[in-house]
């Protein structure tokens, strides 16, 4: 019985791990969509019927973007205007149109994030692990820090 | 509050945003704002002459300009076919 307990137990840790899991748990936000939109082409329509067709520069968590080689479409589509560079309110957009590719480099980005903060994390277990082996074998190292400091060449 | 929504995500849905329009795509993400990210989206333009689709492909909606968010059944959604109204009204927008 227990042995089960302790190989259901197993199984379950290794589900949490697998990379099945990450897939089924990404979060796909808005803003990290918009995010890895940058440098690509895109339409944006603001709450006045007004369409900016430019690339994404940057963007920030209120939406409000930067677009560079911009187009704008009057409301009717009848006036057209170029400008080099132009920043949006983010407050002013109604929405934005995106590349379909966009989609599967978030998925990508949000992957190697995971597995850089795996890393991270294995890093860290590794040096909590080292500073719990150099604790167990301080006194050694404690002993020859007092000879130092009590050696009056080393200062 | 957004537990609801939270169930929507990777289906079918129907979106009416505030200017009145209709989009349904698959709805892929949303945050506390309820910016909304739609896959495979279609406008859905209601007039006189019945309805029309048009592809837009990946969208971002700002969350200011949802009015509605409806599960669209598959099934029932096959069944419906728009071609035989010959008069489809279209939404009006949201009076503030």
């Amino acid at each position: 019985m227990y042995e089960l307990i302790k190989h259901s137990a197993w199984k379950f840790k290794s589900i949490l791990k697998s990379k099945h899991f990450s897939l089924i748990s990404i979060k796909m936000l808005p803003l990290s969509l918009l995010k890895t939109a940058q440098s690509h082409p895109m339409l944006v329509e603001l709450k006045n019927g007004e369409t900016y067709n430019g690339h994404l520069v940057s963007c920030d968590t209120w939406m409000n973007i930067n677009l560079r080689e911009v187009i704008c479409t009057s409301k009717d589509g009848d006036k057209f205007w170029r400008m080099n560079e132009c920043y949006i309110r983010g407050s002013t957009i109604k929405y934005l149109r995106i590349p379909d590719e966009v989609i599967d480099l978030v998925k990508e980005d949000i992957q190697a994030k995971s597995k850089n903060r795996n890393q991270q994390q294995q890093q860290q277990n590794r040096n909590t692990n080292n500073q719990q082996n150099n604790r167990n074998f301080g006194g050694k190292n404690r002993q020859n820090q007092n000879r130092n400091r009590n050696n009056p060449n080393n200062k | 509050m957004s537990g609801t929504l939270e169930s929507f995500v990777g289906k079918p849905v129907l979106i009416v945003s505030c200017d009145g329009r209709c989009f349904s795509g698959t709805l892929k993400g949303f945050d506390q704002l309820i910016n909304l990210i739609l896959v495979d989206t279609h406008e859905r333009i209601f007039s006189s002459s019945g309805m029309e689709q048009i592809n837009l492909g990946l969208k971002i909606i700002r969350g200011d300009n949802v009015a509605l968010i409806g599960l669209i059944d598959e099934a029932i959604e096959q069944e419906i076919d728009y071609s035989k109204f010959s008069k489809l009204e279209p939404i009006k927008e949201v009076i503030h």
